[in-house]
């Protein structure tokens, strides 16, 4: 019956059902169908009709975090924002851009370059991730050092609420104060607030000259204090990479060739060309002294190789955890987190965003570990995260291992207001219910 | 609201005492009166009280005080505001925070300091300074206003365009929720768990509860800083060339415009080396590296130049840049010259339609009768028109608000905003259905509903009042108590 509904909204075509399933199943759980609607009212008139028979809705990009979350605790409806792929607008003299949430972050960013600009966010695996889901997951990359994320770039934003009504938060001027900054609200929030369709977000000009070069150390120890020297220094670089051994192999298909070192600091620059072959220099000079190789340039494809880089170096992963932590903290739980993995007698590739504090923390599958020993491993890489000043969250992980180690940390006392936001936001539960943070 | 019979307030007031002392308790009218409006004097309301905490438990305390006795209560920096933001529209008590004003730590090694909501915010950037670091956001008001008050408002400053507001900058903060509980939102690290509640809390106007430690990034110096006056004949002109730098893939830290009657409001008062003849002046500032600092000057400068400007020049040093700066910054108080009183519209457009919202907003206010002068950022799109006026001419005032009101319209009608970094307060309340449709309101009354259920904390403030519709702007202005013993005028 609701299917049937469903078609007629969106048309037969753009329904799935049964074995056309499998590649929305999360956790194990396959919904009842994956709905693609063509419109903002399509979209809107498929989430009042679920919300109406108490089906829960659970948005989807290019699925590229369905792996993020508590398992979803009901079968629901796929939400599929893919047809909604459309840059709306972008006037350049504004250095704005207005697009449906279903675009790529690869299609979006070509149509910007065509015109000398950019979207300064460079999550993992653009040519599969949707602007709407990298806003919902608040997905970012190397690049975020200098630039920020989503929330330093989404300035408008329009969403389908859980009682189907069309709401639009900020605007699409690079400043505004007028109302609650619902844009930020929406960023991270993993679909439970609202159904992202369209999006407004700030732009930056490409400029004259992007470099990403490595220096190579052969202890974390040294290329952690070179990180840190770094952000003391009068360099200005946009993404300050840190990767331990083990991550630093899967550089290597991407241009970092010679023997693996012990850890490599991967730095990018960008502006006039006087501007990065000076902070080139300076950063040979700024780290040389602490243990430092000379400054190599890589290839401009291992940026997308860096984002990536500990989960592809022991692919497949047995899990995939993301720590924050305060940044002069990172070589050490960087050192910590393998040496937890290893006394285990398993494999762990581990990077960061050293400036930021931000590592990922990927475990091989070497020895075939039992989840009971997955999931001590990543107990203890979270508590790592705490005693850094921070925490931990699941990436990804097999269902076993979720079911002993909670896929996001304790969000304190805030986690009742945001459980009082959702009760007031979406009062019937219908938006990706069980999945998010404090049971929401 | 009806104020508290007597012998209730001297309860009141004894048990604040006990809490705050006797000089961290003001109830006398005449005391009351000094917080009865911030920068924006249309507006005035009493409290019954005015509290000074000096910690987050006493901020606590004072909040579960007034829940217990029904009050409402409003947190307060330095009134710097310029939207009524702060006004205990419905009585009730003024918690003040003027005296939480330390820098509690500064953390080098992570680049963040912890503060307290009553610091200013340029005394921030002082006590970083000698490291090399600075606190980014720098409203115009910096020399007064406090960091709490920048959190409530989101503000801005002409250095935004490059490195971001307030929310930007802040990544944790401790709050007295609106009952009294002392939570964290967001916290130390650049990522929290869960909903970014300290970025929706940021730009919340006291709306949310009352921040008590803020956690901000503070950056480190640039290399360099090149400052770039450029002086145009014509306001169209300067106009072009802000497009003109932002099509040239330049991204100055600051872009600020200064039209002709602030450029001589300014130099009546401060002499800071203007041109009084130009219609229009820009001040585009560079920073960062010193290496290639003379190119990007280079493409500003013919920028400017191919946009029509008559003269380009380059600060030649440090005090001259700092002339530059103080003329943009103390343009609000030159208006004094000029003016015996004026009121400061906020409000933001796509950049591209500049050359055409300048004109239409100096046609509106000219069609009522008054006068303009504009100082703004223009860089992102910023507008601040300042309508000139006389508050003993009568009927003049209700022209201003009316040419505002225009203003607004105008801004939401080419695709922009009805503020920029003012905020809504009570000013632009009931201008909130220019820009915001009834769905995303009750959206956004909802939201506000699981911070501050019971609506106690800073009521009457940026939505529409239903019941008042229309009336809100209607203050009647009077002399502010001060004003009549002479000790301060108007500016």
């Amino acid at each position: 019956m609701l299917l049937d509904k469903l078609r007629s909204i969106v048309g037969p075509a753009n329904l799935l059902a049964g074995v056309d399933l499998s590649p929305y199943v999360v956790d194990g759980r396959t919904p009842e169908a994956a709905v693609f609607p063509g419109s903002l009212d399509e979209t809107r008139a498929v989430v009042e009709l679920a919300a109406s028979a108490g089906v829960p809705i659970v948005p989807w990009g290019g699925g590229t975090a369905a792996a993020v979350g508590a398992p979803p605790s009901r079968p629901g409806l796929v939400l599929g924002l893919g047809r909604l792929g459309r840059l709306v607008e972008h006037e350049p003299g504004d250095l704005t851009a207005t697009v449906q949430a279903g675009m790529t972050v690869a299609a979006l960013q070509s149509a910007l370059r065509a015109r000398g600009q950019w979207l300064s966010l460079d999550p993992p695996d653009p040519g599969r991730a949707t602007i709407g889901g990298v806003l919902a997951a608040n997905a970012s990359g190397p690049r975020r050092h200098l630039y920020g994320t989503a929330r330093d770039l989404l300035i408008g934003v329009t969403v389908v609420t859980g009682d189907g009504a069309v709401v639009r938060g900020g605007g699409k001027v690079v400043k505004n104060v007028a109302g609650y900054d619902l844009p930020k609200l929406f960023v991270g929030s993993h679909g439970t607030l609202g159904v992202i369709v369209e999006a407004t977000l700030k732009l930056r000009p490409v400029a004259d000259v992007e470099r990403l070069v490595a220096v190579r150390f052969d202890r974390v120890k040294d290329a952690g204090a070179a990180a840190r020297a770094v952000m003391g220094s009068d360099l200005v670089p946009t993404a300050l990479d840190l990767l331990d051994g083990e991550a630093a192999r899967a550089m290597a298909e991407a241009g970092e060739r010679g023997r693996p070192p012990g850890a490599l600091l991967a730095v990018g620059f960008d502006g006039l060309a006087e501007q990065v072959d000076w902070q080139c220099g300076e950063l040979g000079r700024v780290t040389g002294p602490l243990g430092g190789s000379r400054v190599v340039t890589l290839p401009g494809a291992a940026w997308d190789a860096l984002g990536s880089a500990a989960p592809r170096a022991v692919d497949p992963p047995a899990a995939v955890v993301r720590l924050v932590v305060m940044p002069a903290q990172v070589a050490d739980v960087m050192e910590q987190a393998a040496g937890a993995a290893r006394a285990r007698g398993l494999v762990a590739a581990v990077s960061a965003h050293a400036g930021v504090g931000v590592l990922t923390a990927a475990l091989g599958t070497q020895g075939a570990p039992e989840p009971a020993t997955v999931a001590a491993v990543l107990q203890e890489w979270r508590a790592m995260a705490r005693a850094g000043g921070g925490h931990a969250t699941l990436e990804s992980a097999p269902l076993a291992v979720k079911a002993q180690v909670p896929a996001w940390d304790d969000p304190g006392a805030a986690g009742r207001i945001m459980k009082a936001i959702k009760a007031q936001l979406d009062p019937r539960g219908i938006l990706n219910p069980g999945r998010f943070v404090a049971g929401i | 609201m009806a104020s508290l019979a007597e012998p209730r307030k001297r309860a009141l007031r004894q048990e604040l005492e006990a809490l705050l002392g006797r000089g961290g308790v003001l109830s006398d009218p005449d005391e009351l009166a000094v917080y009865e409006s911030d920068g924006l004097t249309l507006f005035r309301a009493l409290a019954d009280f005015v509290v000074f905490p000096r910690s987050a438990e006493h901020v606590a305390a004072i909040v579960r005080l007034a829940n217990r006795e029904g009050l409402p209560f409003v947190a307060r920096g330095a009134g710097t505001g310029l939207s009524g933001g702060c006004l205990p529209a419905e009585g009730g008590i003024v918690i003040s925070l003027m005296r939480m004003n330390r820098v509690l730590e500064v953390d080098y090694d992570n680049q963040i300091a912890v503060v307290e909501p009553g610091l200013v915010n340029l005394h921030l950037s002082w006590a970083v300074g000698p490291r090399g670091y600075y606190y980014a956001p720098d409203p115009s008001s910096q020399q007064a206003c406090t960091l709490g008050g920048n959190i409530a408002n989101n503000s801005g400053g002409p250095h935004t365009l490059k490195y971001g507001v307030t929310v930007n900058h802040v990544l944790g903060l401790e709050v007295v929720l609106p009952d009294g509980e002392i939570v964290w939102l967001g916290g130390r690290t650049r990522e929290s768990v869960g909903y970014d509640l300290a970025g929706v809390f940021v730009g919340s106007e006291g709306t949310f509860g009352i921040a008590t430690r803020i956690v901000v990034r503070i950056l480190k110096k640039p290399q360099a800083v090149r400052t770039v006056l450029a002086v145009f004949d014509e306001v169209a002109h300067a106009s072009q060339a802000v497009s003109a730098i932002i099509g040239r893939g330049l991204v100055p830290a600051a872009v600020e415009m200064i039209d002709q009657l602030t450029i001589q409001a300014v130099e009546d008062a401060f002499g800071c080396g203007y041109p009084r003849d130009a219609a229009a002046a820009l001040l585009v500032e560079l920073d960062g590296l010193a290496a290639g600092m003379e190119v990007q000057a280079a493409r500003i400068v013919a920028a400017c130049r191919e946009a029509g400007a008559r003269e380009v020049r380059a600060a030649r040093d440090e005090a001259e840049r700092a002339l530059l700066w103080k003329g943009r910054k103390s343009a609000f108080g030159a208006y004094g010259r000029v003016s015996p009183a004026y009121m400061v519209m906020d409000g933001v457009i796509p950049r591209t339609r500049l050359p055409y919202v300048l004109d239409r907003v100096n046609a509106i206010v000219a069609a009522h009768g008054l006068r303009v002068g504009n100082v703004f950022h223009a860089g992102d799109g910023n507008l601040h028109p300042n309508i000139l006026y006389d508050p003993r001419r009568p009927g003049e005032e209700a022209r201003v608000v009316a040419a505002g009101a225009e203003i607004m319209k105008l801004c939401a009608e080419v695709g922009g905003s009805i503020s920029g970094e003012h905020g809504i307060g009570l000013e632009k309340a009931d201008f909130m259905p220019f820009i915001f449709s009834a769905a995303d309101l009750a959206f956004m009354e909802r939201l506000k509903a699981a911070f501050n259920p019971t609506g106690r904390c800073n009521p009457g403030k940026m939505f529409p009042t239903r019941k008042t519709c229309g009336e809100a702007g209607a203050v009647a202005y009077r002399p502010h108590p001060i004003e009549e013993k002479g000790l301060a005028q108007r500016f």
